[in-house]
């Protein structure tokens, strides 16, 4: 419906703000067990280039690259999370980030096969079965489908049983190994999950840019992945989604102040950080609270809650 | 590899040696005080190069001068950081961390903008020339790097063991409530560590301004290894960091030898991973209760 | 069903635990005091995995468990609470329970995400049943964290109770309790031995621990100084001067 208002420029704004969408709910996903982690966009990089080596070296149909990818993304993840299964905290953060570091000097290091520090191009576009869906309007509903679909599953995944058992750990990790939760267990497998889902993302990337390198992985993005998170607060489900919607906007809005985006990223960081540690959810629980009352929508608002995973220490 | 190879290795080591404990010897002071670490550390260092490109390389002030003030001048962006970000986020340290992160950015920016993002600046060696031992060649720019380093560490364990306010911070680091009830002030230790760190960090960047390329995102390799370095050796340690300083040193010059740098890079983080899963406390580190 | 047998725990040169051997029968319940200091925390924590020993073993039916980690002990049937008020502080006493049975559930977790209704009914159920039985069915919506000090203690076991464990190990349950909220927890501890869950506490309340207890072991510098029903004990000469000038043990 949207594309053929908007015109193909800001399709192609939907169409990054819909991948966005899938990493931060990911990222989130990584967050809520108390896990903040600084290699979910490597990890992404990791099912981008998967996809990209897969489908221009090997000519492998889109609907088996993809899946590939996550699945290549979740394994990458588990080989940085297992030896930190004791770690927490800062030092986790740091971990992750050194570790993917290495993972992305790799694509930077090798020009065979990753293209080195130029990245690759010339990846094939996306045809299923009959269908060519590599245009811009066709390749936007593609997409608007796998992120839909993506959300709900983990919108289903945060409702379950396995989305109590992170919140617990990160209430109090203690208490919850005491009730008989292999806790390392679930922390690798929300860890591995995200990932799959990052990876996705990440091949969904490189089939719609057709070119992917190094330097979309970095530190840059993963900030901004970091504010969509902290700033739509972890709590709900919606304030991350809320958040990558808002701030794209703003970023496009802002597009002209070029260069001086990050810094405006980092002091809305610490602004937030030093005043709302809970992020939007400030503002989103009232909201929410209304919505339940509303017959129909109360599957929309999200829990009372008085206290902020960000400001429990660890 | 031959023996001068392996000689001439061992001396760059032992420099950059020197250079990642100068950096990261703030850090874990820093680190252990606050039980937070400050993710614009790199940009500290950063800044410190600039200082002496601005100073040194555009002013033309003696280069000694130029790197003892980078000493105050990072000092005091240490304590601005912990006034507005650290201070006010005590006892949150997740939000600690990533708010420096987010002034990371703002660092990299403003400097960018400042000074360029085009070719590194270039900084004109002041003392040129090398020292000739026994087949090993160290230009001397490299080689005062050592003794600066060691007379900084000999000046940092007489503060902390010797002058009251260094004891205290020792005190703070071990344990901040009973320091607290001793009447030792948090706030006042925890701008102290941050002063320290600061301007140590400021001045491993103004001490290697001539001998690498200059540029804003200095920052973003250094603190890797500062961090390696720090979770290698144990938070709040400074004998763990000095020695692991020296351990990453040696394995990134030789594998740089022997490889590449990249590869040398993938090394110290394995390094750091296998002491996660070892000796998650660093080696020199105590299991916190 | 629980022994220890020679064990020791070492912190630095200081032997919390020396050299102990305790054995628990199964039906019992045991207390285990001693001045501050004589080890009974570490204990527990040793016991139940937290800690590994510096020396000895424990053995769970039999079967030596020192090396497991404290969720596998958990899994196995010994299950501990905490000397401090361990809930889920941002979970309603509803929600607590319910993750309290995550050991029990039967179900997958895949078919979980898909198809949650079927099994969360029946969590939601036996949380009640429990949440009754401990008498905070009343607050069951409520947020743990928003709890008075006493229930948030009665929660935390709980808690630990929906694991449906074979042995329970009470850090101190009645620290920090005033009389009204100490004779309800002893009620409620009453009801989960009646019930055949096998009891080990640790507790610095004399008259609880002689009213609630069949046998009590006491430490003193982490050896066993005295065991036996609480009337022997609490006479015993080595156990009145071990507490001499700290507590008056009239019972």
């Amino acid at each position: 419906m949207l594309p053929f208002t908007v015109g193909l420029y800001n399709t192609e704004i939907l169409i990054l703000l819909l991948i966005n969408l899938i990493m931060a709910q990911s990222y989130r996903l990584v967050t809520t067990a108390g896990d903040w982690s600084s290699s979910h966009v490597v990890l992404m990089g990791a099912g981008a280039y998967t996809a990209a080596l897969l489908a221009k070296l090997l000519g492998w149909p889109f609907l088996i690259t993809v899946p590939l990818a996550g699945v290549v993304a979740a394994l990458c993840g588990l080989l940085i999370i297992l030896p930190l299964l004791r770690t927490l905290g800062f030092g986790f953060f740091i971990a992750t980030f050194a570790l993917a570091e290495a993972i992305r000097l790799i694509w930077v290091k090798f020009h065979y096969p990753f293209g080195g520090a130029r990245g690759m191009i010339g990846i094939p576009g996306v045809e299923i079965g009959p269908w060519d869906l590599s245009e811009m309007i066709p390749n936007y509903f593609l997409i608007l489908t796998i992120t839909v679909l993506l959300l709900w599953i983990m919108y289903r995944i945060d409702r379950s049983r396995i989305g109590k058992i992170l919140k617990a750990i990160q209430l109090d990790a203690q208490l919850t190994e005491s009730i008989g939760i292999n806790v390392p267990y679930y922390r690798a497998l929300a860890f591995a999950t995200a990932n799959f889902f990052a990876g996705i993302a990440g091949a969904l990337l490189a089939y719609h840019q057709g070119a992917i390198d190094p330097k979309s992985f970095a530190a840059v993005p993963m900030l901004y992945l970091i504010i969509y998170v902290v700033v739509g607060g972890v709590r709900t489900y919606w304030g991350a989604i809320i958040c990558v919607i808002v701030m794209t906007w703003i970023l496009e809005m802002t597009r002209q102040l070029g260069p001086w985006r990050p810094f405006i990223a980092g002091a809305i960081v610490i602004f937030v950080l030093v005043v709302m540690p809970g992020g939007l959810e400030i503002l989103i629980t009232p909201i929410a609270r209304g919505l339940r009352k509303v017959p129909g929508l109360g599957w929309l608002g999200a829990e009372p809650r008085r206290r902020d995973p960000v400001q429990n220490e660890r | 590899m031959s023996l001068a190879t392996f000689l001439q290795s061992l001396a760059n080591a032992l420099v950059l040696g020197s250079i990642y404990a100068i950096v990261s010897v703030g850090l874990a002071l820093s680190w252990g005080v606050m039980r937070m670490a400050n993710v614009a550390h790199g940009e500290f260092y950063m800044l410190g190069a600039y200082v002496v490109y601005v100073l040194y390389a555009q002013a033309g002030w003696p280069f000694p001068v130029a790197v003892a003030s980078a000493f105050p001048l990072i000092a005091i962006l240490g304590v601005l950081t912990e006034r507005m970000i650290f201070r006010q986020t005590r006892g949150n340290v997740l939000a600690g961390y990533i708010a420096t992160a987010g002034l990371a950015f703002m660092l990299q920016v403003v400097a960018s903008q400042i000074w360029g993002v085009g070719l590194p600046k270039p900084i004109p060696v002041p003392y040129m020339g090398a020292a000739h031992l026994g087949g090993v060649a160290i230009g001397w720019q490299r080689l005062l790097v050592v003794p600066v380093a060691a007379g900084m560490m000999l000046l940092l364990r007489y503060f902390l063991f010797h002058v009251r306010v260094g004891k205290a911070l020792r005190a703070c680091a071990q344990d901040p409530e009973v320091a607290a009830l001793q009447g030792i002030s948090i706030n006042r230790i925890t701008m102290l560590a941050m002063l320290i760190a600061g301007g140590f960090a400021g001045v491993a960047g103004a001490l290697m301004a001539p001998l690498q390329p200059v540029t804003p995102y200095l920052g973003q390799t250094i603190i890797i290894t500062a961090f390696i370095v720090v979770i290698v050796g144990g938070i709040e340690s400074i004998g763990g960091a000095v020695l692991a300083a020296f351990m990453l040193g040696i394995i990134h010059t030789f594998v740089t030898t022997l490889v590449d740098g990249v590869t040398a890079t993938m090394a110290g983080v394995v390094l750091m991973a296998v002491v996660l899963v070892i000796k998650p406390e660093g080696l020199m580190g105590r299991v916190r209760a | 069903m629980l022994k220890v047998s020679g064990l020791s725990k070492y912190f630095g040169g200081v032997a919390a635990i020396d050299n102990l051997d305790l054995e628990v029968e199964k039906g019992d319940i045991r207390g285990i005091i001693g001045p501050n200091g004589a080890g009974k925390t570490t204990l527990f924590n040793v016991v139940c995995g937290v800690y590994r020993p510096s020396q000895g073993n424990v053995f769970l039916h039999g079967e030596p468990i020192s090396k497991l980690s404290s969720s596998e002990v958990a899994r196995r049937g010994l299950v501990r609470t905490f000397q401090r008020n361990a809930v889920f502080h941002d979970f309603t006493v509803l929600d607590n329970v319910i993750v309290g049975r995550h050991l029990r559930a039967k179900r997958s977790l895949l078919g979980e995400i898909f198809n949650p209704r079927a099994g969360a009914r029946e969590d939601r159920q036996c949380a009640l049943e429990i949440l009754e039985w401990v008498g905070l069915s009343a607050q069951q919506d409520e947020l743990a964290a928003n709890l008075a000090h006493g229930f948030q203690r009665v929660l935390g076991v709980a808690v630990a109770l929906a694991t449906e464990p074979e042995i329970l190990m009470l850090d101190e349950p009645v620290a920090g309790m005033n009389d009204t909220e100490t004779a309800n927890m002893c009620e409620v501890i009453g009801n989960i031995h009646a019930h055949g869950v096998t009891i080990l506490l640790v507790e610095h309340d004399m008259k609880t621990v002689a009213g609630l207890c069949r046998n009590i072991t006491v430490l003193d510098f982490g050896k066993k100084i005295a065991e036996g029903a609480p009337q022997e004990v609490l006479n015993n000469h080595a156990v009145i001067e071990a507490y001499l000038g700290t507590e008056d043990i009239v019972a």
